[in-house]
């Protein structure tokens, strides 16, 4: 409870005119990247870090984690209007939404997600709050093998996670690990993958090949794709009716739950506990059938659910300073830029920072609220602007984005290569998630590698000698052995049916 | 794929125009500076390096007459920054901050492929000396130094030293106490930074930790954390109660990390000159000192020659570790 009452100081700052304004620029700059088809939460958080640059240690990460759940919120609308997610985490939202904003219930489906993404994210920053501290100090039973065999789990949990084919998601997490390895060697310091380089010494960029996996790609499938033009859709009747309140507010409570527990697990990303949540109400429900036909259920649980995890998925990186997903390391990085290196210490050094960060999660929930229900035909309008100048639009933004990082031209060629190269892995329906998340793991997965067996003399068994570390690697073993089992499964499943 | 390559070479021209714009104009002596000079920081803003840079750097641009900008070239260990800095027009416009011994080993190192030598650089002024520390858990069972010691001799290669990073001073200091106690084996752990030492001790995966006084003074005065020795020649004014090395008698267990600021060889002499007045008169500013002392950082000024000579005599010490450290059995 000591979490609750570190907490309402944090109000004190959260709710000072400059953080509101930061919480505010961020939920308004989210939601427009949200909205924006091609522009993801990571991409979106990336070309936005130069801009915080100069507002202080909390501000900057205030703006930017607003960003990242007004992202989250933002995705819906698209979805609901006009069939295509925003972002990844509301693909699921498509099924039903779009069917309700077929049937004329647009602005219900609307309304009903922007209050269960309101309840998740301020449930799940409740959660946080209480944790928190208890974690952190556990957080010291985490040596280097216990980071590892974490993040080991991580990735198998991507890898297990991504799709149609085990082999197609290990070899792009296979791939994304050989990336993070370009650069010197973190421990013996040679070059490695440089070609003698200079701007090679440090690594790929993550956020500029993030933003060309992720945005330049998703513009150039979108050039492709005819365009979508949103119907006279009539956003009307934001609130449910009575009936439609009791069939949700159950979806929204257990997507809470499942959003904000899968967000303590790194690796499993922001689309999975959406899915979750749609596939455990769709179960429970006494009228299945109604799914994919505009069930309201079936907006409320994935919206739910996709900001539960948003603010669940603060937790590692808090406590134990690991990123789970792309768009946390951004987060991270935005720590580190300003000389604050997340996990345990952080709650006891800048308690302050903290604590107004997580108390901002709160007024930005709130913000979010207003700027999606009474001014949700706004954004709708958004949508009516044609895609040529949509497209030339972010594509300018990610190539600003990319070269004021570093202020290179070298980091904008690498944003274009991969682009290109996130192009082809797509029409190939390669997942992209793996890959971008061992890029991520990469270099903590080396470090805490190395570090393990320096303290070992080289000897592997210390990750199975220590109780912590050997249930997580028993742990990664299963995950796989599962997902190879179930994809199997599927496969023989779909034959059967083929024939 | 031409779209793309029409793209980037076009992007390179006009970042070339750019710079052929920059470098054309005037730069003498007499006029200089004429324009904002750089100040290059091979570590990530926020850094105690950084911290030093930003403080001297405001207080100096008031007497240089011109903005100097503090720009932030992380990563590998510095270094990207000083291959930056090494290739950086020599015009008095490129200023950079060096870290010793960490310049001395990553040129030291064939491993690194360095790009420069030491004389790549011209030392003008020096400004921080941070002594390194030898630090442990605060109840742990070494009550002193001489018990670490010993302890590592009694079991070889079984006590874990944690350095913030492959032949950084810290990583030095375990040699030269291995070498100043004979028989006595640290197993070596490389960590990245004072941050990730911190976890690794006070969670007990590490026993004993190298650093510098600058990191973790106020944990040890709150008695987090107890600090065996400051491997230095004096007490720190930080830590006026842990014993030096010295006292402690090992005098030949002197480490430290000391910043100052260098340009690239080949700077003319009048320019070096007024840029060694200036930062001296900044950094003896009553506002220097005083800034630096709530950072935690110990001043240790030393211009020109004197600064020059230390990092010679400094890059001959270091030679011999680094070499000493590449060919030990226990890696």
């Amino acid at each position: 409870m000591e979490g609750l009452q570190l907490l309402l100081s944090g109000f004190a700052a959260a709710l000072s005119l400059q953080n509101l304004l930061f919480a505010f620029a961020g939920c308004v700059l989210g939601t427009l990247i949200g909205v924006l088809p091609g522009l993801g939460p990571a991409a979106g958080t990336a070309i936005l870090i130069p801009l915080t640059f100069h507002l202080d240690a909390t501000g900057a990460i205030i703006m930017l984690a607003a960003i990242y759940y007004g992202a989250m919120y933002g995705g819906t609308i698209t979805s609901v209007l006009i069939n295509v997610p925003g972002e990844a985490a509301s693909v699921v939202t498509c099924l039903d939404g779009y069917q309700m904003a077929l049937q004329g219930r647009a602005g219900t489906a609307l309304g009903i997600a922007a209050i269960g993404s309101f309840v998740g994210g301020i449930f799940a920053a409740v959660a946080l709050a209480i944790v928190a501290l208890p974690l952190a100090r556990f957080a010291l039973a985490f040596g280097p093998p216990e980071f590892f065999s974490l993040m080991f789990v991580g990735l198998c949990l991507v890898t297990g996670l991504a799709g149609q084919s085990l082999a197609a998601a290990l070899l792009m997490t296979i791939l994304g690990l050989l990336l993070s390895l370009v650069g010197i060697d973190p421990v013996r310091g040679a070059p490695r993958f440089t070609f003698g380089v200079p701007e090679l010494y440090d690594g790929l960029g993550f956020v500029p090949v993030v933003m060309g996996l992720f945005g330049v790609a998703e513009i150039l499938l979108i050039i492709e794709t005819p365009f979508r033009r949103m119907g006279d859709i009539k956003i009307k009747g934001l609130w449910p009716s009575r009936d439609e309140w009791k069939r949700s507010s159950g979806a929204i409570g257990r997507g809470t739950v499942i959003g904000f527990l899968l967000g303590l697990i790194p690796g499993v990303g922001a689309v999975i506990p959406t899915f979750m949540a749609y596939i455990i109400e769709k179960r429970l429900s006494k009228h299945p059938e109604r799914f994919g036909n505009g069930a309201i259920e079936g907006v409320a649980s994935p919206e739910t659910a996709n900001n539960a995890y948003a603010n669940g998925a603060m937790v590692p990186l808090l406590v134990l300073g690991v990123p789970s997903s792309p768009t946390i390391a951004i987060l991270m990085g935005a720590f580190i830029i300003n000389g604050l290196t997340p996990g345990p210490f952080l709650f006891q050094e800048r308690p302050d920072l903290v604590w107004t960060v997580i108390a901002s999660f709160f007024t930005g929930n709130v913000i979010l609220l207003i700027l999606n229900l009474p001014l949700v035909g706004v954004w709708a309008k958004l949508l009516k602007m044609p895609y040529q100048y949509l497209c030339a639009g972010t594509l300018l933004f990610c190539i600003m984005g990319a070269y004021s990082l570093k202020g290179t031209v070298f980091d904008v060629g690498v944003m274009l290569v991969f682009g290109v190269v996130g192009y082809f892995l797509r029409k190939l329906n390669m997942p992209l998630a793996p890959a971008v998340l061992a890029l991520v793991l990469g270099p903590f997965m080396e470090k805490s590698l190395r570090t393990s067996l320096e303290m070992s003399a080289g000897d592997f068994s210390i990750f199975l000698t220590r109780p912590i570390s050997a249930t997580l690697m028993v742990f990664a073993a299963l995950i796989i052995a599962v997902s190879a089992f179930q994809i199997a499964a599927l496969k023989s499943i779909r034959t059967a049916e083929s024939k | 794929m031409t779209t793309l390559r029409n793209r980037i070479t076009l992007a390179l021209g006009i970042a070339l125009t750019a710079l052929i714009v920059q470098v054309t104009g005037p730069s003498t002596a007499a006029d200089f500076p004429a324009r904002p000079v750089q100040l290059m920081v091979a570590y990530p803003a926020g850094g105690s390096t950084d911290v030093a840079a930003r403080i001297v750097a405001a207080i100096a641009e008031k007497q240089l007459g011109q903005t100097i900008v503090v720009v932030n070239r992380g990563g590998a260990g510095g270094q990207v920054g000083w291959t930056d800095m090494s290739r950086a027009r020599p015009d008095g416009y490129y200023m950079g901050f060096i870290n010793l011994p960490a310049l001395n080993t990553v040129i030291l190192d064939p491993e690194r492929k360095a790009a420069f030598k030491a004389d790549a650089f011209v030392p003008l002024i020096n400004q921080v000396l941070d002594p390194g520390i030898i630090w442990i858990k605060a109840d742990s069972p070494y009550k002193s130094l001489k018990d670490l010691l010993e302890a590592a001799k009694r079991a070889p290669n079984k006590i874990s030293a944690a350095t913030t990073g492959i032949l950084s001073d810290d990583h030095l200091a375990i040699l030269m106490a291995e070498e100043a106690y004979p028989g006595a084996i640290f197993r070596i752990v490389h960590l990245e930074g004072g941050a990730a030492q911190l976890t690794a001790i006070l969670g007990g995966h590490i026993d004993v930790a190298f650093d510098n006084v600058g990191s973790v003074y106020r944990r040890v005065r709150t008695g987090e954390l107890r600090a065996l020795a400051v491997m230095d020649t004096r007490r720190s004014s930080f830590l006026p109660d842990v014993p030096t090395t010295p006292e402690l008698g090992f005098p030949t267990v002197i480490s430290n990390s000391t910043r100052g600021i260098a340009v690239p060889k080949g700077t003319p002499a009048p320019i070096i000159k007024k840029l060694e007045q200036v930062f001296k008169k900044a950094m003896e500013d009553p506002e220097h000192v005083k800034k630096m002392e709530e950072a935690g950082l110990a001043l240790k000024i030393m211009v020109g020659e004197e600064y020059a000579k230390y990092y010679r005599e400094l890059h001959a010490k270091a030679a011999k570790y680094t070499d000493w450290a590449r060919n030990r059995p226990h890696k």
